[in-house]
């Protein structure tokens, strides 16, 4: 790309590399100013709201080589840039991965799923009322400690970004034993989804800024049953308030996540044994619910307890 | 900038664009395509909806860039050759459209969906369109036109080669009569403008297109409360592009819709009073730049106490603060007391053998209709300032503009484009429009403004939040003996209708029950959030809901039926109310039954499953306000018909048709009365140049009003024409008639077709030109407060809600909605179930789901996502039944239907909630945590801290 050397990267742009290695070169020039853009779903609102200021978009929707689906190694290969809707229409993951379809079909609305992307919602931005906000509202309330400011406007404390998680896809894939895999600047690595989440709701995520999912890798061959919920004041376009997804796998093996609770995905794993009142607890443990959210925090956290114990009930634990 | 290409419509086109531009803006100003709607730019509506290489795609949030070299399709491209697509067809024939403003986005998410799925199921439909947002219909006629469109696409899709041509509905080609004699009258009949809508050439405010227009935005403020210690615009106004800087003082006039509520001004002057008020405008020569320019106006303030809710603003102003306005009452933040007693509540109370006494809580709503606030004004070549604006009011816009711009009034004009959707939102005159005209007056340029969602909601006037107390008293026979209520109602920073809403929380009880003993105290308080004014209901609906849930907790307590109590207390036709309203029409005894019946209520009602139940209530409201807010001289209506050689009946009204379809009722009363097709008549409406004056689209005025005037005029027209026609044929005029687009003699020996007789009337003097008005009879007592809620008749209603409380979530889900309303007569049945259903649907997301939120005095949830109407999924079935009680003044019998039939929905809902589990709602929206613990508490299950 000759075009590379002649790029002023103080200018706004709006780039479409067609492969992986060419999108994170071109990360690599803008250094701190850019954002991938995928479907756009995410992003483009939190542009709209000033919360990403990106002067660079790098267009990755144009990568071939991520829109596909395949088997390797015993281990269903998803391309992250697979669209929400079109999940359903693989056989491999109907047959294997209802949860995943479910947890897939109950993002946003119908025109949102048919322009996001899997990797675009498991990398969905945290989201906190006082900070998916305009420029206005958030002078007003002085700024909030995810948009610079000094205070958590949710908890009046001045040390920790207690934004929620948001996707919905996520947590069944985790609940699924997925993987991701990553390429950043000529290295490829491959983390179990959970690992790549910090907690912290400033920056949810610990992969570099130039970092690129490339697939979501599932185990085949698992026997399981599982369940999927979430919890949303109307049944279309909101965000979640509660998600969960428990997988019970026939040699006993027991893994919960939940977003929407917390910074991070919840994740608990467990075998048959366990007390369920116990898993329960510890859910409430880890989730570090505040109000800001639709629903009040004790609400969501009395529905954890809702959502898991009629999860057991369902899968027959 | 870029250089892209992409094919539009089978059209090529080369544009530069932005890197970061969206599809939707580039679509609209660079294409010139504006059919494509924007709703809230956050991909959350659906009204951008457009289809890029055969695939949906929300306009809004899909970067431009990303379509180069695609091929794209918009609502402008669906129709071939003038022949509408077959859904379009039905989307008109069904009634699927009102204002239109969701409609493109709503047939471009459609045609995708059928492509993908030509045979789906009603739920499958309701899943499909669950990404696109309508206020107006309910979506049960959308759904309905795309259940019967699908199987004429499959066969439309089966036929090769040839191009179905298809058939223009004409629905008065058809015409039967009937066994009231009528021809159109009483027909389901598509609105005259539905082609329009449905194809994107329908103009909304934002959709016109100036050349060397200028761009205006806001600056607005970020405190509550505050003195402006100083602006600078010095840096804003260097910004190459920017013309004019304006601050508040140059506007000192003062305005607001009622005359004695005069309180706001165009930008705020000395002080701030609530977050979002305009402080600063830009006028530049795009609207980035005026974007950026704004940025660049540095306001110093010093904040002042805020006064955030109803008990703050009760407090008396400490010496140290200040009050929200100098005019405020009784050294607090009040800004007006209403009382009306009638007979002594407290000891009726005393008396009562039984008595109920709750306290309610109502959050704020807001209109959310699907098209933001926008207008356009310019000096046209007579040198009038011409604003094109998104109004409901363009009489009172007038007005004000002269008032505030100090400006004779006949060098003002003020058109009212298609509008999207007002419920009362678009019903006072505005900030933005007074600043755009001013602006574009001075600098001698067109001046454009928009809205975005979340300006339209800092912007508001919506419904009030309320907190009141209400107390129902009834006898062992189940006979309602007083009521006595203490309403407090949340008015943020200025005025609004707020007086008249003061006066309809209490008035409006006074039916459909006989109560002889009512009293209420009502007061509405000043609060630094953004003003509350008219929604639809106004006033009426929290009451209502209040006094209805009453009822059902009294019936509950003494073992009687809710229906059988309420049967057991309803007005006759024909009377005076405890105030002195004159009820003449009353079809609510009919309206009950009608809903009993059909919800099977006697089998289930209190028979059903834990979880599952049924629920009541009734309501009554104006068919237009007997006194005008301007006292004068002046009719209420006037309207002027003119036809001349070519036959064409030109129909001139200034009444505003927002989507409830008034220009359609105008041209099927008029076409009725002069015995011809509909598309004889054309209607010229909303335009204060052109049409004679109409006080506007507000408190079910204008079928009643409107209707009676075109009525009379249409009358008139018919008896010149057939006047004529007797002179020159030497006949008697009361031996001929007009019908089936003809003159004819009753002995059948005179028969001359329309054309022939207008030539004969026009004869020697040319066209005709008639007109008809409209003034409501003197009504009403004589005592203070005694014309709030009076009106030359009522339209009344009952709804059964049928819902499902999961009591794992405490979640409520509407299963069905059984509904009768009494308006009179449908002129058209058609349009009358829409709007009844759109207010159903209304109803039910204040009930469930919809509130504005506020922190420290910031709206929390200033857009059209976290603002939550009910989607197509949330939406119960909808048994829509219209009652017709023929009013003795109503044009052919026809009163309201636009607001009325929201009153019940809330109440029957809640009820059905105790029905199901138990629980009483007395705070909306329902919240499940609320239901939760009302249910453990009967079950005394511990609650998870």
């Amino acid at each position: 790309m000759n075009s590379l050397k002649m790029l002023d990267t103080k200018q706004p742009a709006y780039l479409s590399p067609d492969t992986v290695e060419e999108a994170v070169k071109l990360a690599s020039l803008f250094k701190d100013s850019f954002s991938y853009v995928a479907g756009g779903t995410d992003l483009w609102v939190n542009r709209y709201q000033g919360n990403n200021q990106s002067n660079c978009l790098i267009d990755i929707s144009q990568i071939q080589e991520l829109q596909t689906i395949s088997v390797a190694d015993q281990k269903l290969k998803i391309g992250a840039l697979v669209k929400l809707d079109q999940l359903r229409n693989y056989p491999e993951i109907r047959n294997n991965f209802p949860t995943l379809i479910e947890a897939a079909h109950s993002v946003g609305s119908p025109l949102i799923r048919k322009m996001g992307t899997l990797g675009g919602n498991i990398l969905c931005e945290n989201r906190c009322t006082f900070y998916n906000q305009s420029d206005l509202w958030r002078e007003a309330i002085n700024y909030c400690l995810k948009s610079g400011g000094d205070i958590c406007i949710a908890t009046g404390g001045t040390k920790v970004c207690y934004s929620e998680f948001v996707s919905d896809t996520a947590p069944a894939l985790i609940s699924l034993d997925a993987q991701v895999e990553i390429f950043d600047k000529n290295n490829t690595e491959i983390f179990k989804l959970e690992e790549i989440y910090t907690g912290d709701g400033i920056h949810p995520r610990k992969l570099s800024k130039t970092a690129i999912i490339k697939f979501i890798l599932l185990p085949l061959k698992q026997k399981y049953r599982a369940v999927f919920k979430k919890l949303r004041p109307r049944k279309s376009m909101d965000f979640t308030s509660l998600t969960t997804a428990v997988s019970f796998y026939k040699d006993g093996g027991l893994k919960i996540a939940l977003g929407g609770v917390s910074p991070k995905p919840v994740v608990i794993e467990s075998n048959i044994g366990e007390n369920q009142d116990a898993l329960i607890k510890e859910a409430l443990k880890l989730c570090k619910t505040v109000d800001n959210d639709v629903y009040s925090r004790l609400y969501r956290r009395e529905m954890i307890r809702q959502f898991l114990s009629k999860s057991f009930e369902e899968l027959s634990i | 900038m870029k250089q892209i290409q992409f094919t539009l419509n089978d059209k090529n086109y080369d544009l530069l664009v932005e890197p970061h531009e969206n599809l939707a803006k580039v679509l609209r100003d660079k294409c010139g395509l504006t059919g494509t709607k924007i709703g809230c730019e956050q991909g959350a509506c659906g009204a951008c909806t457009v289809q890029v290489n055969d695939t949906p795609v929300l306009s809004c949030i899909t970067p431009v860039i990303r379509c180069n070299g695609a091929n794209i399709l918009t609502i402008e491209g669906v129709a071939t050759n003038g022949a509408l697509h077959p859904l379009q067809e039905k989307f008109v024939e069904k009634g699927a459209i009102q204002c239109g403003f969701c409609t493109p986005g709503m047939v471009m998410t459609v045609l995708a969906f059928l492509r993908e799925n030509p045979n789906p199921t009603i739920d499958e439909i309701k899943e499909g369109i669950s990404g696109n947002l309508c206020r107006c219909t309910g979506y049960k006629k959308i759904i309905e036109a795309i259940a019967e469109a699908a199987p004429l696409m499959q066969s439309k899709a089966k036929k090769t080669g040839e191009e179905d041509a298809i058939k223009k509905e004409t629905p008065a080609s058809e015409v039967q009569s009937f066994a009231d004699g009528f021809q159109i009258v009483g027909k389901p009949t598509p609105y005259i403008d539905a082609r329009k809508k449905v194809t994107g050439q329908a103009q909304y405010a934002d959709d016109y297109q100036f050349k060397d227009a200028l761009h205006c935005k806001f600056l607005r403020s970020v405190y509550p409360h505050a003195r402006i210690m100083s602006i600078d615009t010095s840096e804003a106004e260097k910004l190459p592009g920017v013309r004019y800087v304006l601050i508040g003082d140059e506007l000192p006039e003062k305005f607001g819709i009622l005359p004695i509520s005069q309180d706001q001004t165009a930008l705020a002057i000395d002080k701030v009073k609530y977050i979002g008020e305009i402080v600063a405008a830009v006028a530049a020569d795009s609207e980035t730049i005026a974007a950026d320019a704004v940025n660049l106006i540095k306001v110093k303030y010093e904040e002042l106490k805020p006064y955030l809710s109803i008990q703050e603003s009760l407090e008396p102003v400490s010496e140290n603060d200040e009050a929200i306005h100098p005019h405020c009452r009784e050294g607090k933040n009040i800004h007006k007391r209403a009382s009306l007693r009638f007979g002594d509540q407290k000891a009726g109370l005393e008396e009562a053998d039984h008595r109920c006494r709750i306290h309610f809580e109502f959050e704020g709503l807001n209109h959310a209709f699907t098209e933001p606030h926008a207008c356009t004004a310019f000096s046209d070549t007579n040198g009038n300032l011409t604003l094109i604006t998104a109004t409901q009011i363009p009489h009172y816009v007038h007005r004000t503009l002269s008032k505030v711009l100090d400006i004779p009034m006949d060098k003002i004009r003020v058109i009212k484009p298609f509008l999207g959707g007002g419920f009362g939102g678009k019903g006072d005159p505005f900030a933005h429009e007074i600043i755009a005209a001013h602006l574009a007056k001075k600098l001698g340029k067109p001046v454009k403004v928009r809205l975005s969602r979340e300006e339209v909601f800092l912007t508001n006037h919506g419904r009030h939040p309320t907190e009141m107390d209400m107390e129902l008293g009834a006898n062992d026979d189940g006979k309602f003996t007083v009521l006595d209520s203490d309403i407090k109602i949340d008015g943020g920073a200025y005025g609004s209708f707020g007086v008249v809403t003061t006066y309809y929380n209490g008035v409006l009880l006074q039916a459909p029950y006989k109560i002889d003993n009512i009293g209420f105290d009502a007061c509405r308080v000043y609060t630094n959030k953004p003003p509350n004014g008219a929604m639809r209901g106004h006033g009426a609906v929290n009451p209502r809901f209040a006094m209805e849930v009453l009822i059902d907790e009294l019936a509950h307590q003494m073992g009687m039926d809710p229906c059988e109590i309420r049967f057991r207390n309803f007005l006759p036709s024909n009377t005076l109310t405890l105030g002195q309203f004159r009820i003449t029409s009353n079809g609510v005894r009919e309206a009950l039954q009608t809903v009993k019946d059909q919800s099977n209520w006697k089998e289930q009602y209190g028979k059903l499953p834990f979880g599952q139940g049924l629920g009541v209530a009734c309501g009554f409201y104006i068919s237009g306000s007997a006194l005008p807010i301007i006292w004068n001289e002046y009719p209420q209506t006037v309207v002027h018909i003119k036809v001349d050689f070519d036959g064409r009946v030109v129909v001139y009204s200034g009444a505003s048709d927002i989507g409830q379809g008034s220009d359609t009722m105008m041209a099927i009363i008029v076409a009725e009365v002069l015995g011809l097709d509909l598309d004889k008549i054309h209607i010229h409406s909303a335009d204060t140049l052109m049409t004679p004056v109409d006080l506007g689209s507000y408190s079910s005025r204008v079928t009643f009003m409107v209707g009676n005037a075109a009525k009379m005029a249409a009358e008139n027209l018919k008896q010149e024409i057939i006047k004529s026609v007797a002179k020159s044929r030497r006949l008697k005029p009361n031996s001929l008639e007009m019908k089936s687009q003809q003159i004819i003699s009753k002995d059948g020996k005179l028969d001359l077709s329309w054309k022939e007789a207008v030539d004969i009337a026009t004869a020697h003097r040319g066209a005709l030109a008639t007109s008809g008005y409209y003034v409501s009879p003197k009504l009403g007592g004589k005592f203070k407060g005694a014309g709030a809620g009076l009106s030359p008749s009522y339209s009344f209603g009952a709804v059964v809600a049928e819902v499902k409380v999961n009591s794992d979530t405490g979640q409520v889900a509407v299963q069905n909605l059984w509904g009768a309303h009494d308006c009179g007569k449908a002129l058209n049945p058609l349009a009358v179930e829409g709007q009844l259903e759109g207010s159903w649907h209304m109803g039910m997301g204040q009930a469930l789901s919809e509130a504005m939120k506020y922190h420290k005095g910031l709206v929390v949830n200033p857009n059209i996502l976290d603002y939550k109407i009910p989607t197509a999924l949330d939406i119960p079935d909808f048994h829509t039944n219209i009652i017709e009680s023929c009013d003795p003044e109503g044009p052919f019998g026809a009163k309201e239907c636009g607001e009325g039939a929201l009153h019940p929905a809330v109440p029957a809902i809640a009820n059905a909630v105790f029905d199901a589990v138990g629980v009483r709602i007395t705070s909306l929206p329902i919240s499940p945590e609320t239901i939760l613990k009302g249910i453990r508490t009967k079950e005394k299950i511990e609650v998870v801290q």
